[in-house]
């Protein structure tokens, strides 16, 4: 019986062998596949991830929320501590209440005056995080929403206050938002108030740098950090930080973003703006439909006869 | 009638699937999502090593693949890759199971070093000729440390709750032959 098996794996052994380097070689085929048509290969990830990770939310969910029960009844023993600095911050807070009150007041005046109209087609839908990216060196989450719900690459994700990342991957039920602190994520933004443009390049850490600021002079720690729109990857204006110097001495962003207890992020549903193709585009955008000289639109006219 | 020996390999082999897919999971859970902190272990390449040098026959190299390749995918990394030098790994490992059957668990843990560094190696080189965006080379080389930190960890876990220990001579001659 031991002889007869010690004599099949003579045989065993070299086919075993030819199998695993046959398996290695597959391995490396798949890698090979994915430099040469990264696309397809991603869109077939997210497919995977598609098919897998709504199957695991029964089981997500509940986790999740019990880690934070438990985060819950560990500050409860702070109770008394965190309700002091609670008071404290409320008073401030109401001391912001009137400032902000007030300008809201002057916002509206100035608005009012301007007659400015905020783009209506800003609209978001809302989705659940669903999971982490479970790699120690990528910063994504996925949501709970997907092409069903008409999302498409490169729309901005926000959380409550400012802006969390970007979509990067679409799957019927699921879509993953690279993170900002990626380090895969550049986004070009405006610093205010100076209004110096720079990109706030994610590299993994809690505080991401930012780059290219043409006169980094004008720019103090606490100035806002906004997107600027530029290159049409995201609406402006969104809020994303604020300036802080990071402990190398560059200037880095404090996110807004509560990146700690990301649990719902509301994703944007943008436009593409006007693109200008080439120079002439630039003054006539459509010859057929541009006024004449003396024609003035419409509308106007209509106004002007009321 | 199932010979008990082949029973016994297929539940190691279940039980194998059961703890990937539980780390994944936990790897997955949305719990804390500020970057930085210990890069997590990768626990399931050092659960294969474990069992491997311990019970070759435990680890069914396509069984590894697969779960490796999934969670390739699951974990935006570039598919195939680490796969590919995890697998040659293990079976390096697994060629030299006999010999470290004699040796004590120091000299595990080199050759367990050894391999993980030259992984880490290869797949950087690898990257790197391909021109993949990589990692910096501080950042891997601290998820390196932190998966030789936990292989005795993992070690001690597979051979005192899983049960995964080397056969003493003569005990299951059949058991210890390879699979």
């Amino acid at each position: 019986m031991a002889k007869n098996r010690r004599q099949s794996e003579d045989y065993v052994t070299p086919v075993r062998r030819i199998l695993v380097g046959l398996l290695v070689l597959g391995l490396f085929a798949v890698f090979l596949l994915w430099r040469i048509d990264s696309p397809r290969v991603e869109r077939f990830r997210a497919q995977i991830v598609d098919a897998v990770v709504p199957n695991m939310e029964w089981a997500l969910v509940p986790v999740t929320k019990a880690a934070g029960i438990v985060e819950g009844f560990q500050s409860y023993a702070r109770l008394a501590e965190q309700n002091q600095e609670l008071r404290r911050e409320l008073q401030q807070m109401k001391a912001w209440k009137e400032a902000a009150l007030q300008l809201e007041q002057e916002n509206a005046k100035l608005l009012d005056l301007n007659n400015v109209r905020l783009d209506a087609r800003l609209s978001f839908v809302t989705g659940v995080v669903l999971a982490d990216s479970g790699s120690p060196f990528r910063q994504s989450v996925l949501l709970n929403v997907g092409a069903r719900d008409g999302l498409v690459d490169g729309w901005a994700a926000m959380d409550g206050l400012g802006l969390v990342g970007r979509i990067s991957g679409v799957g019927e039920q699921t879509a993953r938002v690279i993170l900002l602190t990626d380090s895969n994520s550049v986004i070009p933004v405006t610093i205010q108030p100076s209004g110096q443009t720079a990109l706030l390049r994610g590299d993994n850490t809690a505080q991401p740098p930012l780059e290219f600021i043409e006169n980094s002079d004008d720019v103090r720690p606490g100035d806002r950090v906004v997107s600027s729109g530029d290159g049409g990857v995201f609406p402006a204006g969104l809020l994303v930080g604020e300036v802080v110097r990071g402990s190398d001495r560059r200037l880095r962003a404090r996110l807004a973003a509560d990146y700690g207890r990301l649990e719902f992020l509301r994703v944007l549903r943008s436009h593409p703006g006007e693109v200008v193709e080439d120079t002439g585009g630039l003054i006539v955008m459509n010859p057929v439909l541009a006024p004449v000289a003396e024609g003035v639109p419409a509308e106007a006219t209509a106004e002007a006869e009321q | 009638m199932i010979d008990p020996v082949t029973l016994h390999r297929w539940v190691l082999a279940g039980l194998f699937t059961g703890l990937a897919t539980l780390i994944v999971f936990a790897r997955m859970l949305p719990l804390d999502l500020t970057p930085g902190g210990m890069p997590p272990p990768d626990a399931i390449v050092l659960l294969g090593f474990a069992w491997v040098v311990r019970r070759p026959d435990f680890v069914p190299v396509l069984l590894f693949a697969a779960i490796l390749l999934a969670t390739d995918l699951l974990f935006l990394r570039p598919p195939g890759v680490a796969t590919a030098f995890a697998v040659i790994g293990l079976e390096v490992l697994r060629a030299r199971s006999g010999f470290l059957r004699a040796q004590p668990f120091a000299m595990e843990w080199a050759n367990v070093a050894v391999v993980l560094v030259l992984m880490l190696l290869a797949e950087r080189v690898l990257l790197g000729v391909f021109f993949v965006e990589q990692v910096s080379l501080g950042l891997s080389v601290y998820g390196l440390l932190v998966n030789l930190v936990f292989y005795p960890v993992v070690v001690g876990l597979s051979v005192w709750a899983f049960g995964v220990r080397r056969l003493a001579p003569g005990e299951h001659a059949a058991e210890a032959r390879l699979g």
